[in-house]
């Protein structure tokens, strides 16, 4: 199994890993003792995707909050 | 309270590293060992009380797996040494004589100290450390052996019971009610398997659940449903896993949890069978963490059990 670090993956790469780890988990064929590492694993994917979800969340409101009232095109919201 | 277990459990002997180790019985012995309590022999479970819950098909097989050397490896998790089977045998033994000892009169309570354990042991597969399915085979024996109307099996081990939920799913004077985490091993457990007289509850809790959590869950949905269930006895499936200090899973309980648990479970037993209670040992993985707790579990049994 590649172990790609999970702060280097995008979200859909997160997201797919994580119903992976999610469906092995629930196939019942992954060891009791591999088991909290293959959810360790899940966790880290998760945290990963909502990171993710958040700062494409913020962008969103970057442009929604814009003081004109009018989309500013791909100006980061940390840039204001 | 009475306290069953035997030497015999420290010659089920798994690989170097094995989180199911002896040091296991051995902590769990020095946690007990200031206590004043009955302790008794487990004596050797026998085949008439296997053959409730497994077909003699599953006997033959462990049986026949049985290594004279060394080790033979039943799946990834749980292999058997030439000690293995006589202990399987002791932990089912215990079980069935904590049954007949509390339901007896003898004492109120009964802890059974065995290993290995029992509740991943479905109906024809050993699996997740476990060989046989000591607690359903328990739970068999007083509704079949001694004629109780109702028994209800509480596993509060962090992993889920699907081994006591597969041999008591079609068993309708049996309540199973597993609280664990999920997505864990064995990946079963969901809330909506219900069984086949909608007499099992199970109750997942995400990684990170403290003990203020589990409380809230208990309270809300486990002694709701034992007080409408009204079983005669109580059994426990007592997995120390769900300590924040296991290896082997992520729930973040203290050792006070498990007095709290113990202590609730047994005024919901005082309140509808006149305080009986079976518990046996489950999981539990750190060995300080696992002492800590049964001595925490047992204090409890013994002072309520009296």
């Amino acid at each position: 199994m590649s172990e790609q670090a999970v702060t280097e993956m995008s979200f859909e790469q997160a997201m797919a890993e994580l119903e992976r780890v999610v469906g092995q988990l629930e196939s019942g064929n992954v060891p009791l003792e591999q088991s909290i590492a293959l959810y360790e694993r899940g966790a880290a994917l998760k945290a990963r995707c909502e990171a993710k979800l958040k700062d494409a969340e913020e962008k969103v409101a970057a442009i929604t909050l814009d003081r004109d009232g009018a989309p500013t095109g791909t100006v980061p919201f940390d840039g204001q | 309270m009475i306290y069953f277990s035997h030497d015999d459990g420290l010659n089920h002997e798994t690989p170097p590293g094995h989180p199911e180790q002896v040091a296991r019985l051995e902590a769990i012995r020095s946690a007990l060992a200031g206590f004043d309590l009955d302790r008794r022999e487990a004596p050797l479970g026998e085949d008439a009380d296997i053959l409730r819950c497994h077909p003699q098909s599953h006997i033959d097989h462990i049986v026949g797996s049985a290594p004279t050397v060394g080790w033979r490896s039943i799946d990834a998790d749980t292999h058997m040494s030439p000690g293995t089977l006589t202990a399987a045998r002791r932990a089912v033994g215990g079980c069935t004589a904590a049954v007949d000892g509390v339901l007896d009169g003898e004492s109120r309570t009964a802890f059974v100290g065995c290993r290995p354990p029992g509740h991943h042991a479905e109906r024809e597969t050993a699996m997740g450390f476990c060989f046989f399915g000591n607690v359903a085979i328990a739970a068999k024996r007083a509704l079949d052996h001694h004629g109780l109307a109702r028994v209800a099996v509480v596993d509060f081990d962090v992993h889920h019971g699907n081994g006591t939920q597969d041999l008591l799913w079609d068993e309708g004077r049996a309540l199973f009610i597993s609280s664990h985490q999920m997505p864990l091993y064995p990946g079963s457990g969901h809330a909506h398997e219900r069984g086949a007289h909608d007499n099992v509850l199970n109750l997942p809790l995400p990684g990170g659940t403290g003990g203020h959590e589990m409380r809230l869950v208990y309270e809300d949905a486990v002694f709701p449903a034992l007080l409408a269930f009204r079983p005669e006895l109580i059994l426990i499936s007592a997995g120390f896993d769900a300590h924040r200090a296991d290896p082997l899973a992520g729930l973040m309980w203290e050792t006070e949890d498990f007095t709290w648990l113990t202590a609730r479970l047994c005024d919901v037993a005082e309140a509808v069978c006149g305080g009986r209670i079976v518990s046996t040992l489950e999981g539990g993985y750190d060995l300080q963490a696992l002492g800590a707790s049964v001595a925490a579990h047992a204090a409890v049994l013994k002072e309520r059990g009296a």
